[in-house]
């Protein structure tokens, strides 16, 4: 089994991913945290609006037989949620990387990014 | 130390994850729960379940201690046939449920898994206070148990032995050689889909028995199924497991176990439960389904307008339903069939529906368009 990693994202010991996109951030789980959950049946999103800080539980995913929490790499306001999830949580399976992101959060620190995991340390970690 | 199976090796090689369960390293899943569990529903699917105990009973009163210590009169169970109980204890808790095999001039009993010590202290303990000439004992490490459940397992097992399975009504039991493996079969399971259980000594070749069996199986897409998917077929058909629904102390009344009670005879525990069947105020084990987006879990609060009226034993998502479902014990008033409910997950309430078990019905796979001959 090789788990996806991408090299122009940034990740987080708990397998979250980050990706730039203009002065926001994308955020989802990566390809090994989802082969490792197996069939993700639920997600639950946040609220767009909703100020969160670094390392708070951003969101919730669940397969058949477990809960897990998903935690915000970043400080920021979520800006827009991937809702499509609500009813085709399997494209979380499907797509990590892209389709299958989770929320949009407008930085409010950019610093914090640059303390995330490159791919390359990502890749011992797993 | 943690116990395996003497299958483990084979269980890696078919690419188990593995979770520690009552002590024991078993197999979660293999391909995925979700997965598996349809196959059970739709096919076969083969189990090892040895995390499960095996006391033997023997003696010339055996059928009168299993008879104190259980729910059940042993001596209305006839030769090859296996029953469902409980045993209690004297205010009417629920130390285990369990299967009895009635096997000529002995019983097996099947505990839960890391019940077997338990049990047998207990059963031993009540044989030498009552004077009953029986003897129990504790065979768990000696046995493997696998399970073959769903609506192919008969023309799967078929294939490796004489015997006419049709012969095994449910709830039959019987030594018989499958593969040219000597097992203890019961026509019995935890699906609530067709299937039978093999009780095999350790020193037979289970190993060849398994690839055997999965073998057989091919021409039905047979897989191999972990525990995950185990409970998540349990709870579909509102069957208990003891580590989640005895937990704390219950009683079968409690747990709506009474069309297990043989009240015609005398029990441990049998005082205590007349006592609160007359009271009747107990919260009762109560099935769920989520009429909203949401998946009850253990632990989460069962309300009505708000107020607090159970608490859920187990849930899940129901993967031939694709909603919540969940067991838990409500307050009586609040728990007839139909009756709304809200599940407090994670602070947001989600509308649930109370009714009567099973949750997924008998023939929901043939409704689906699968050919099922049975």
């Amino acid at each position: 089994m090789s788990d996806e990693i991408r090299n122009d994202l940034k990740y987080t010991d708990t397998h979250e991913w980050l990706r730039v996109k203009d002065k926001n951030a994308i955020i989802g789980i990566t390809d090994h945290a989802q082969s490792e959950l197996t069939d993700i049946v639920f997600v639950e999103l946040p609220q767009v609006g909703k100020e969160i800080n670094k390392g708070d539980e951003l969101c919730v995913v669940e397969s058949v037989k477990s809960v897990s929490e998903i935690y915000a790499p970043i400080s920021g306001k979520i800006v827009n949620v991937n809702s499509s999830l609500e009813n085709s949580p399997e494209t979380v399976n499907e797509s990590p990387y892209d389709e299958g992101w989770l929320v949009e959060i407008e930085p409010t620190n950019l610093s914090e990014i640059n303390e995330l995991l490159d791919a390359d340390t990502y890749k011992t970690r797993i | 130390m943690t116990k395996q199976s003497p299958l483990h090796k084979i269980h890696k090689r078919l690419g188990a994850r593995f979770t520690n369960f009552a002590g024991f390293e078993m197999p979660i899943f293999y391909s995925s729960i979700k997965d598996e569990h349809l196959t059970v529903r739709k096919s076969v699917g083969l189990f090892d379940v040895s995390h499960m105990s095996n006391v033997w009973i023997t003696g010339d009163e055996a059928e009168k201690l299993i008879s104190l210590t259980t729910l059940e009169d042993a001596s209305k169970i006839e030769d090859k046939k296996s029953q469902y109980t409980a045993i209690c204890r004297e205010d009417g808790t629920v130390i285990d449920d369990t299967i009895f095999m009635h096997l000529g001039d002995k019983f097996m009993m099947i505990p839960n898994a890391g019940m077997d010590e338990i049990v047998t202290e207990w059963l031993n303990k009540k044989a030498e206070e009552n004077n009953i000439c029986a003897t129990v004992e504790n065979v768990s490490s000696n046995y493997v148990i696998l399970a073959v459940q769903g609506p192919k397992s008969r023309d799967t097992l078929q294939k490796l032995t004489k015997v006419d399975l049709k012969t095994i009504e449910f709830f039959g039991c019987q030594y018989i050689d499958i593969g040219g493996v000597n097992c203890i079969i019961s026509h019995t399971g935890y699906t609530g889909e067709l299937g039978f259980e093999l009780n095999i000594n350790r020193s037979e070749k289970v190993d060849e028995l398994f690839e055997k069996i999965l073998d057989a199986g091919k021409e039905f897409n047979i897989k191999p199924i972990g525990l995950g998917a185990r409970d998540t077929l349990r709870l579909e058909k509102g069957f208990i497991l003891a580590g989640n629904e005895f937990k704390g102390g219950k009683t079968p009344l409690e747990a709506i176990m009474s069309w297990a009670i043989n009240w015609d005879h005398d029990f441990i525990g049998k005082d205590a439960l007349i006592k609160q069947k007359e009271k009747g105020d107990y919260f009762r084990l109560t099935s769920l389904i989520a009429t909203e987006k949401g998946i009850p879990r253990h632990g989460f609060e069962i309300q009505k307008d708000g107020k607090n009226v159970g608490v859920v034993t187990s849930g899940t998502l129901s993967p031939c339903l694709n909603v919540g479902i969940a067991m838990g014990y409500v307050k009586p008033d609040f728990r007839e069939k139909d009756s709304i409910l809200e599940i407090n997950i994670r602070g947001k309430k989600v509308k649930a529906k109370v009714v009567k078990p099973p949750i997924v019905a008998k023939d929901w796979a043939k409704k689906i368009g699968v050919e099922i001959n049975e």
